[in-house]
C-alpha cells in the first residue's frame, strides 16, 4: 500500500480510503454466508476426506482400506449396484415419461390442470411418499391398492380353486404329484378307494358337506371303482388318522380323475357326501387322482416389497414424484420451440411421428440434457424413499449408498471410517456435474 | 398400542441409544463438569424436594408409575415429577445432563444403556440400603444384570418375561389338542392345529427381534445358561455346534410351511402386532403367536380378549433335555451423578426395591416384577400371575435377552446382522451352518468394533 | 442443475410453466374433415390416456387420504377403497387422537421453529452474498463465486459426520439451531446461485445512476434490488421453505427427542408399519397440509422454486 501512496498524496488517499471502505462494505455482505459454507460445507468436504483414511475409532491410520473394503463388504457392494440400478434407470425412465406427457398434453385443454396434478407429489416430502407407497405396495390385495389392482385383472382370466388349503399327511392315503395328489395304491375296477385331506378351516368348508362314513363304506360294482374324498380331521380332535370317521364331513365339489397309463380314462366332481364313482371301467390297474386345480392357491398379487421387487418398487414411487418436474421443465422448453420448423413440417406431409422423432427431439436436446443431470444428481443422493419404504427383511436388498452411508456411521455400525469414504465416493460421483455446472456457467458469463 | 410400542421400541430404543451413545463419545462429550450434585437436606424427612424421574413410559403406563411414585410420595413427604424420556432414552439423559437439568434417577430399558451410562461415569452405585434390599428380595442374576464391574448400579423394577406362548384356547380344542410340554410335543401339536385347518404358528417376522426371541429361548434350553452366557458376551463363536443344533431345532418350526400362517414368505411380511392380531384379532388366522408377557396386554387392550379365557399362554417348552427357558429383560432403575436430589433419588430406589412398590403397579397391571418377595396375589389376573410365577420360580437361571446384549450393530439394527440373518434364516432354514458361519463372521465384526 | 438458461430469470420466463400455450384451436381450423376426424379419433385416445395418468397419480394420494380416516380395524380388514362405499367408517378421529399426542404437536412445532428461521436466513444472507457478488468489487470475487457454483451438488452426507462432531463440541448437537444452521449452510449455494444471477440482470445504468445520486450500498440494496428481485426471493423462499419442511434426513441426525420436526416423529412411528396406520397416515396427512396450501397459494411461485432449485 505504501507504494501506492508515493506519487499524488492529495489525490489518492480518498480514493484510497474509498476501496477500502467498499471492501469492507463487500465483505459484509459476503461473510456471513462465505464462514457458514466455509465451515459447514467446505471444511467437512476435507474433514471426510481425511477421516475416510482413518478406522472405526478414529485413531488409526488404515490407508485407503476403507476404500478397498467397501468394494469387499457384500452390504455395500450391494449399495453400489442399487445405486447403479437407481442411476441408469430412474433418470431415463423420467425424461423419457416426462417428454411423452410434456407432447401429449400439448394436446388437450386441460393441460394446465394435468400438470398440476403430476407435479402436486413434488410438494410432498418423501417421508409422506413413503408412507403413501408402504399403504400402495401392501401385499394383501385386500389391503394395498396396487395388488387389489393386479389380482382383479389376474381373477378376470382365471377361476379360482375349491380347497387352496388342502394338503394330505404324508403318504397316508394320497401322494403328492406336483401341485395335485393321486392315490397312494394303484387300484381297479371294483375297489373302493378313499382319499383323506386335511388342513381345511372350517369357514371353508361348503355348507352342503355331509359326514362320508356311509359312502365309505358302500362297495364298487363290477366295473366301477368309487370312494369318497374327505376331510380327515374330527373336529375337536379323537378321530383316526387314516379312517373315515363318524363326523368327519365328505369334500364336495372336488374334480378326481382316473388315470391308466398316464392318460386321464374318465372324471367326475364329488358329491355332497365326498362320494366319487368311475363306472364302466375297462379292467386293469388305475390311478385315481385329485389335480392341481382343486388346489390352486388364490393369486395374492405381486410381491412388491419383496427382496427381488423392492428396488423397481421404491423407483416407482421415485417417479410418482419426479414425473411432473420432468414434465413441466420439457413442456416449458417445447413451448419455447419454433412454431415455423414444426409448421413446414407439418406442410411437407411428415407424420406426428416424425416430426417428434426427427424435429422435436433434437431441438429440444439441450432442456432433454438439463432435465436428465439434475435428475442422476438428485438420484444418486435418494435416501429417505429408501430409507421409509423398504421393510425391515429387505432394506439390505435395497439400500443405496446414501443409506448404507448412513447405516454404516450411524444405523448400529458406527464405522464412521467407511462411513466418510461412503461420503466422499457419492461425493466423488458429483464431481462430473460439478465441472458441468461450472463450465455451463462460464459459458453463459462469456 | 402403547405396550405394542413399547414392546417393539425396546429393541429400537437401544439402536438409537447406541447411535447416540457413540455420536456422544466421538463428539467428546461436553457432558461432565458443571453442575455438582446439590446438598441433600436431612436424611429422614424429604419434604420440600422433588425427585425428578424420566422413563420411556407414557399413556397408561406412565399412570400406574406414577401411582407407584405417588405412594412413595406419601411415604416420604418428596414430590415426583414423571418426564418421558422418549424413545432415545441416552440421548435424553446425555442432552439434560448437558443442559444441567439431569433427572434424579432414570428408568432405563436395556442392560447395555446401564453399562454405558456406567462407563461414561453418569451413574451413581446405589446405597447400601438398596443393595441389601435388593439381594434380599430378587434372585442373584437380576443384581448382576444391574451391575458393572464391581459396583451395583441398576435396580430392575419392572420385567419382562419374553418365554410365553400365546394360544387362542379354542384353536387348540378344535384339533382336540392340550399345550404341549415339550419343543417336540410343541411340534406335533402344532402339526394337528394345522390340520385342523387353522395355520398353527404367526410369526412377526419383519420385526427381527421376534426372531432373536425365538432363537434365544431355543437355545438357552438347549445349551443351557453357561453356553448363553458366553454366547452373549461372545466369548464362544456362533460357529460352535451348539447353535448349529439350536438353528436346526428352530428350523424344524420354521421350514415347515404348514405350520405358520402364510408359510415363511408370509412371516417375513409380518410385523409383531399384525402376528398378534392373527391369533387375537376379530378374525383369527392362526392358532398360537410365541412372544412376551406383553402380547397379553394386546390381545386384552386391543382385541377385548379375557386373559386366562379366550386368550393363554404356556411357558415356552423345554427343548430336548434341557430345562424349560426364561428368557427376559427389563427396566432398571439408575440414579444419576448430576442429579440435584441424588440422595432423594436414593430413596425411591429404595423404596422401589421394596415388594410394596412392585404391588402397587402390579395391581394396576401390565407389569411384572422380577421381585420374588411380592405376593403372586398382586397381580389382577391368573394368567400374569403365572407368568409372573415362571420368572420369579426361574430364579438364577433366567437369562437376559441375548440380543440386547450385544453391540446394537449386530443384535439391534433393522436390516443387518442378527436380525436380517434369522430373518434370511426363516426365509430358508435349509443351511443352518451356513447361516451360523453368517452369523459369525457379522458378530466378528459387530464385537470388535465395540 | 436447471443451469443458467433456466435459472437465471425465473420470474421473466413468461407465464408460470403450468400453462398451456394457446395454441390448439387455430390449428384445428386449417385441417380437413378427413385429417380432422382422425385427428379427433387420436385426440381421444390421448384425452382417455391422459386421464388415466392423471388418475394413477391421485390415487396414493387418495389411498392415504382416505387410509387416514379409518380405524385400525377397518384398515388392517380391508383397503381404503371400500370405504368409498361405506363412508360410514370415516371419521376424524384419528386425528384428533393424533392432535392430542403431545410428541406429534411438539414435533409439529418443532418443524414450523426449524423451516421458518432457515427460510429467512438463508434468503438474508444469500441476497447480501448474491449483491455482493452481482456488483461489489472485492479481491477474488469471481473464483470465490465459481466454488460456490461448484458447491451446489454437494451431497449432505458429507456434511453429516464432521458437522455433528463439530456442533458437539459447541453444544449446538440436537438443538433446533443446529438443524437451522445445517440447513442454512446447504440451502446456501444454490440460493446465492440464483439470486447474484438474478441481480446481474438489473441494467447498470440502473445501479451507476443510484450511485451517482449517492445512495449507499445499503441502501440501493434495500431499496432498489430487493424490490425488483421480489419474484426471484419468493421463488426461493418457497423452494427453501418447503425443502426443510419436509426433510428427514439432517432432522434425523441433527435433532434429538426433544427437538425433533414432524417427519422424524412419524419416521419413529413406522416400526410397526402394519398397525400403526392410524398414526402414521393422518400423520402423514398432517405434514403434507402445509406444502398443500404453499403448493395451491403459490403455484406459480412454487413450480419456479423447484424446478430452478432442482440442483440440490
Amino acid at each position: 500500500m505504501s507504494s501506492v501512496e508515493a506519487p499524488a498524496r492529495g489525490a489518492v488517499t480518498p480514493r484510497l480510503r474509498a476501496q477500502r471502505r467498499k471492501r469492507l462494505v463487500a465483505a459484509v455482505f459476503v461473510l456471513p454466508a462465505l464462514l457458514l459454507l466455509g465451515a459447514l460445507v467446505l471444511y467437512p468436504v476435507i474433514f471426510s476426506v481425511g477421516r475416510s483414511f482413518f478406522d472405526a475409532s478414529g485413531d488409526t491410520f488404515v490407508g485407503a482400506d476403507n476404500y478397498t473394503e467397501m468394494f469387499r463388504d457384500p452390504a455395500t457392494l450391494k449399495a453400489i449396484r442399487n445405486s447403479t440400478i437407481w442411476v441408469v434407470v430412474a433418470p431415463v425412465l423420467l425424461t423419457g415419461l416426462g417428454l411423452v406427457l410434456a407432447v401429449l398434453t400439448e394436446k388437450i385443454r386441460w393441460a394446465t390442470a394435468f400438470k398440476l396434478v403430476l407435479f402436486l407429489p413434488m410438494a410432498v416430502s418423501f417421508l409422506a411418499a413413503g408412507i403413501i407407497f408402504r399403504l400402495a405396495y401392501e401385499q394383501d390385495p385386500e389391503r394395498g391398492v396396487i395388488n387389489a389392482a393386479v389380482v382383479g385383472v389376474h381373477d378376470s382370466f382365471s377361476e379360482s380353486s375349491p380347497y387352496p388349503n388342502a394338503r394330505s399327511r404324508d403318504g397316508e392315503t394320497l401322494v403328492k404329484d406336483g401341485e395335485g395328489y393321486r392315490g397312494k395304491d394303484a387300484a381297479g375296477p371294483g375297489d373302493t378307494v378313499n382319499l383323506g385331506f386335511v388342513g381345511v378351516p372350517p369357514g371353508e368348508m361348503p355348507g352342503e358337506a355331509k359326514p362320508a362314513a356311509d359312502a365309505a363304506k358302500s362297495t364298487a360294482g363290477q366295473d366301477e371303482l368309487r370312494g369318497v374324498v374327505w376331510l380327515d380331521f374330527t373336529p375337536g380332535g379323537g378321530g383316526t388318522a387314516g379312517e373315515v370317521d363318524a363326523k368327519e364331513n365328505g369334500m364336495p365339489g372336488m374334480k378326481v380323475s382316473a388315470v391308466r397309463d398316464g392318460e386321464t380314462v374318465a372324471s367326475t366332481t364329488t358329491g355332497d357326501d365326498g362320494a366319487y364313482s368311475f363306472s364302466g371301467l375297462d379292467p386293469g390297474s388305475y390311478t385315481v387322482e385329485v389335480p392341481a386345480s382343486n388346489f390352486a392357491a388364490p393369486y395374492q398379487g405381486v410381491s412388491w416389497l419383496g427382496p427381488a421387487l423392492i428396488t423397481p418398487a421404491i423407483i416407482g414411487a421415485y417417479l410418482w414424484i419426479w414425473t411432473g418436474f420432468a414434465m413441466v421443465l420439457i413442456a416449458a422448453g417445447l413451448a419455447a420451440l419454433p412454431r415455423e420448423t414444426l409448421e413446414a413440417a407439418r406442410m411437407d406431409g411428415a407424420n406426428e411421428f416424425q416430426i417428434f422423432r426427427k424435429i422435436t427431439v433434437p431441438l429440444l436436446a439441450p432442456v432433454l440434457t438439463v432435465v436428465f443431470v439434475t435428475l442422476v444428481i438428485n438420484v444418486m443422493k435418494v435416501f429417505d424413499l429408501v430409507y421409509i419404504i423398504a421393510p425391515g427383511p429387505v432394506q439390505e436388498d435395497a439400500n443405496v449408498l446414501a443409506t448404507q452411508m448412513w447405516l454404516v456411521s450411524f444405523g448400529g455400525g458406527n464405522d464412521q471410517g467407511l462411513g466418510s469414504a461412503l461420503a466422499v465416493l457419492l461425493l466423488a460421483l458429483v464431481v462430473p456435474a460439478m465441472i458441468f455446472n461450472i463450465r455451463r456457467f462460464r459459458r453463459s458469463e462469456s | 398400542m402403547r405396550r405394542t410400542r413399547r414392546s417393539g421400541t425396546a429393541k429400537a430404543t437401544r439402536i438409537s441409544a447406541a447411535v447416540a451413545g457413540s455420536m456422544a463419545l466421538a463428539l467428546g462429550a461436553t457432558a461432565c463438569g458443571g453442575e455438582s450434585p446439590g446438598p441433600a437436606s436431612g436424611d429422614g424427612e424429604l419434604s420440600g424436594q422433588t425427585v425428578t424421574v424420566s422413563a420411556v413410559w407414557t399413556g397408561v403406563e406412565a399412570k400406574n408409575f406414577q401411582k407407584v411414585l405417588d405412594a412413595f410420595s406419601e411415604e416420604t413427604g418428596a414430590k415426583t415429577q414423571l418426564v418421558a424420556s422418549g424413545d432415545n432414552v441416552s440421548t435424553f439423559v446425555g442432552s439434560k445432563i448437558e443442559g444441567g437439568q439431569a433427572p434424579d434417577v432414570a428408568m432405563v430399558p436395556q442392560v447395555g444403556v446401564v453399562q454405558q451410562f456406567a462407563q461414561k461415569g453418569w451413574l451413581v452405585p446405589l446405597s447400601s440400603k438398596a443393595e441389601m434390599e435388593t439381594t434380599r428380595n430378587f434372585a442373584g442374576v437380576w443384581k448382576n444384570y444391574g451391575t458393572v464391574g464391581t459396583k451395583f448400579y441398576g435396580l430392575y423394577f419392572k420385567a419382562a418375561n419374553k418365554s410365553t406362548v400365546w394360544y387362542s384356547p379354542d384353536a387348540l380344542d378344535q384339533a382336540g389338542v392340550k399345550p404341549p410340554k415339550t419343543y417336540a410335543e410343541m411340534l406335533k401339536t402344532a402339526g394337528t392345529v394345522s390340520d385342523s385347518g387353522t395355520p398353527a404358528f404367526a410369526v412377526g417376522g419383519e420385526d427381527g427381534w421376534t426372531l432373536t426371541d425365538w432363537f434365544e429361548n431355543v437355545y438357552l434350553s438347549q445349551a443351557g445358561p453357561g453356553k448363553y452366557d458366553k454366547l452373549a458376551s461372545h466369548d464362544m463363536p456362533w460357529t460352535d455346534k451348539s447353535v448349529v443344533e439350536a438353528l436346526e431345532t428352530l428350523g424344524e418350526l420354521f421350514g415347515d410351511k404348514d405350520l405358520l400362517y402364510n408359510g415363511s414368505a408370509g412371516a417375513l411380511r409380518t410385523d409383531f402386532p399384525t402376528s398378534v392380531e392373527q391369533v387375537f384379532g376379530p378374525e383369527p388366522k392362526a392358532a398360537m403367536v410365541y412372544e412376551g408377557d406383553f402380547v397379553g396386554g394386546i390381545a386384552k387392550d386391543q382385541f377385548d380378549r379375557t386373559l386366562g379365557e379366550d386368550a393363554k399362554f404356556f411357558p415356552f417348552p423345554a427343548v430336548g433335555k434341557g430345562d424349560a427357558p426364561v428368557v427376559s429383560g427389563g427396566d432398571a432403575a439408575v440414579v444419576l451423578k448430576d442429579g440435584k436430589n441424588q440422595k432423594a433419588g436414593m430413596k425411591l430406589l429404595e423404596y422401589l426395591a421394596t415388594p410394596e412398590a412392585a404391588a402397587i403397579w402390579a395391581e394396576a397391571g401390565g407389569f411384572l416384577s422380577p421381585n420374588k418377595e411380592l405376593d403372586l396375589e398382586s397381580y389382577s389376573d391368573e394368567t400374569t400371575q403365572a407368568a409372573a410365577k415362571e420368572l420369579v420360580d426361574a430364579g438364577d437361571t433366567v437369562r437376559f435377552d441375548l440380543s440386547d446384549q450385544a453391540p446394537a450393530s449386530f443384535g439391534g439394527t433393522k436390516g443387518t446382522g442378527l436380525w436380517k440373518l434369522l430373518q434370511d434364516f426363516l426365509g430358508d432354514s435349509s443351511d443352518p451352518k451356513a447361516t451360523a458361519a453368517k452369523i459369525e463372521a457379522a458378530a466378528k465384526k459387530a464385537y470388535s468394533k465395540s | 442443475m436447471s443451469a443458467p438458461g433456466t435459472t437465471t430469470r425465473p420470474a421473466e420466463d413468461g407465464p408460470a410453466p403450468v400453462s398451456t400455450p394457446a395454441r390448439s384451436t387455430s390449428e384445428k381450423a386449417r385441417k380437413g374433415p378427413v385429417d380432422w376426424l382422425t385427428k379427433r379419433l387420436g385426440n381421444g385416445l390421448v384425452q382417455v390416456s391422459l386421464l388415466l395418468v392423471g388418475l394413477i397419480w391421485i390415487t396414493p394420494l387418495a389411498g392415504l387420504f382416505f387410509s387416514s380416516m379409518r380405524d385400525d380395524k377397518d384398515n388392517s380388514a380391508s383397503g381404503w377403497w371400500t370405504s368409498l362405499v361405506r363412508p360410514d367408517q370415516l371419521s376424524f378421529e384419528n386425528y384428533s387422537t393424533l392432535l392430542e399426542n403431545s410428541g406429534i404437536t411438539t414435533a409439529f412445532w418443532n418443524t414450523v421453529m426449524i423451516s421458518v428461521p432457515t427460510t429467512v436466513l438463508v434468503v438474508v444472507i444469500s441476497a447480501l452474498a448474491g449483491y455482493a457478488f452481482a456488483w461489489l468489487e472485492f479481491p477474488g470475487r469471481d473464483a470465490i463465486f465459481l466454488i460456490v457454483v461448484g458447491l451446489l451438488v454437494v451431497p449432505i452426507q458429507i456434511g453429516l459426520l464432521p458437522v455433528a462432531k463439530l456442533f458437539g463440541e459447541i453444544g449446538l448437537f440436537g438443538t433446533i439451531p443446529g438443524v437451522v444452521l445445517f440447513h442454512v449452510a446447504y440451502g446456501l449455494p444454490f440460493a446465492v446461485f440464483l439470486l447474484r444471477n438474478y441481480f446481474a440482470q438489473i441494467p447498470r445504468e440502473m445501479l451507476e445512476a443510484a450511485r451517482m445520486d449517492g445512495g449507499s450500498e445499503w441502501r440501493i440494496f434495500v431499496q432498489l434490488v430487493l424490490p425488483l428481485a421480489r419474484p426471484a426471493i419468493a421463488s426461493l423462499g418457497i423452494f427453501q421453505f418447503l425443502w426443510v419442511w419436509n426433510d428427514m434426513l439432517v432432522a434425523l441426525l441433527f435433532a434429538d427427542s426433544s427437538a425433533q420436526p414432524l417427519t422424524v416423529a412419524l419416521q419413529q412411528e413406522m416400526r410397526q408399519f402394519g398397525s400403526n396406520i392410524s398414526v402414521l397416515a393422518p400423520g402423514a396427512f398432517l405434514s403434507l397440509i402445509v406444502p398443500l396450501i404453499v403448493f395451491f397459494a403459490f403455484q406459480k411461485h412454487f413450480v419456479q422454486g423447484v424446478m430452478a432449485g432442482s440442483v440440490k
